[in-house]
């Protein structure tokens, strides 16, 4: 794992997502996409890593600190496991996991909020809805430049 | 063990108070001002190219907001108004009474006197000696009245005298203050737990309403065959916000 390379990737997708998409209603979420892909392309301990760093720089740009690294390092370790049993590969099945990933992280945020009395005024349904689609539309075209940056090689299956 | 000590941190991050933890997002904010300011300004000037129509002015947007605003919590209000008063009318049933809802504007009840002032007058139909229910049990009655205020003497004031009974017992209850009244030199006996009401009063009451509880009942120190009855109001005076006024043969 290329930590350097890691952490430069992460802060520009914070950067991105409180600069650049802050304005849009409807917007993919760059760190949970980015959660998707470290959980499916890495090892489950450095998964489990890059999961809680991830929620940390989500907390950053969020509403409140704490909420997110809980959700993104749960859910984030959970995907973890799930790869030593299942391989996603393709990129349906990377964005149907983006789009529940991001369903679940949001839902389990937004009741953290809940008790931190940190809560947005309304919509936070429909809004979690939008972003966990759009990220699960956008997500896997984003993982190949992803891949190539964190110089990370896929396994091919051989012939033989 | 790693995510253990991870999510241990994430707990305590959740937890930690606010102004300690808000300093790691000031700390984000401060460092990536300038890339931040430049990807909000891009996004800004995107959405800027929207058609007008579409748009209203930032300060006309905010004013509208809390026009909004203010109608939700004005609707909240007058909900809560209707569902009392469908209440108050549908428990007792009087004719010719009508209930005049109030809030209480000032509270005095931790001092000589125990009263409070609501923001109901003259204008709305209170006059002297009217019953005041909060919680749907007697408080006190109407001791002065203004064009658009009046002062409600508390039960527990002690220039208080209110005919109550308890059972078919009955009797004059006076204020004993610290949120009590008292019933002095009782001619019966009665039990702890033994709800007391207000009789009914022409032209005021028309049934009895409860009162409060008697809270203690011993013997009076000079005429041992008397009783001493200490009441505890049934409504809690000091958490009340509002107070419903009872108006009977209001003149339309």
């Amino acid at each position: 794992m290329r930590w350097f390379r890691f952490a430069v990737l992460v802060l520009v997708a914070a950067v991105l997502q409180a600069g650049l998409l802050e304005n849009f209603d409807f917007k993919p979420d760059l760190l949970l996409i980015l959660l998707v892909f470290f959980g499916v392309y890495c090892r489950t301990s450095d998964a489990i890593i890059t999961s809680f760093t991830i929620g940390f720089a989500a907390d950053l740009i969020g509403p409140a600190m704490g909420p997110q690294i809980i959700s993104f390092g749960l859910f984030g370790s959970l995907l973890a496991y799930l790869h030593r049993v299942i391989v996603i590969r393709k990129m349906p099945y990377q964005a149907l996991t983006i789009f529940i990933t991001g369903l679940l992280t949001g839902v389990l945020a937004h009741l953290l909020n809940l008790l931190k009395e940190r809560v947005p005024a309304s919509g936070v349904w429909g809004g979690l809805f939008g972003i966990s689609l759009c990220s699960a539309v956008i997500g896997p075209f984003l993982f190949l430049p992803s891949l190539w940056w964190m110089r990370i090689r896929t396994h091919r299956p051989s012939r033989y | 063990m790693l995510f253990t000590w991870l999510m241990l941190a994430g707990l305590i991050l959740l937890f930690a108070p606010q102004n300690i933890t808000n300093r790691f997002q000031f700390a984000f904010a401060r460092t990536f001002r300038w890339p931040l300011s430049i990807g909000r300004s891009i996004s800004l000037s995107a959405r800027s190219q929207q058609p007008p129509d579409d748009v209203v002015a930032r300060r006309e947007y905010n004013q509208l907001r809390n026009y909004a605003d203010n109608l939700e919590q004005t609707l909240i209000q007058e909900r809560k108004r209707s569902k009392k008063l469908y209440g108050l009318y549908n428990k007792y049933i009087w004719d010719g009474a009508e209930f005049v809802l109030a809030e209480v504007i000032r509270a005095s009840t931790d001092g000589p006197s125990f009263e409070l002032i609501i923001d109901r007058g003259q204008n709305n139909g209170l006059a002297k000696d009217q019953f005041v229910l909060g919680d749907d049990a007697v408080v006190g009655t109407v001791s002065d009245v203004w064009l658009h205020q009046a002062r409600v003497k508390l039960i527990t004031d002690a220039s208080s005298n209110l005919a109550v009974q308890i059972g078919r017992f009955k009797a004059v209850m006076k204020g004993a203050g610290a949120g009590l009244a008292k019933i002095e030199l009782a001619k019966h006996r009665v039990r702890t737990g033994d709800n007391v009401y207000a009789v009914k009063k022409p032209a005021f009451l028309d049934s009895p309403i409860i009162v409060g509880t008697v809270i203690n009942c011993q013997s009076n120190q000079e005429h041992p065959l008397l009783w001493d009855i200490t009441v505890k109001p049934a409504c809690d005076i000091e958490a009340l916000e509002g107070v419903a006024v009872i108006v009977m043969n209001r003149q339309k």
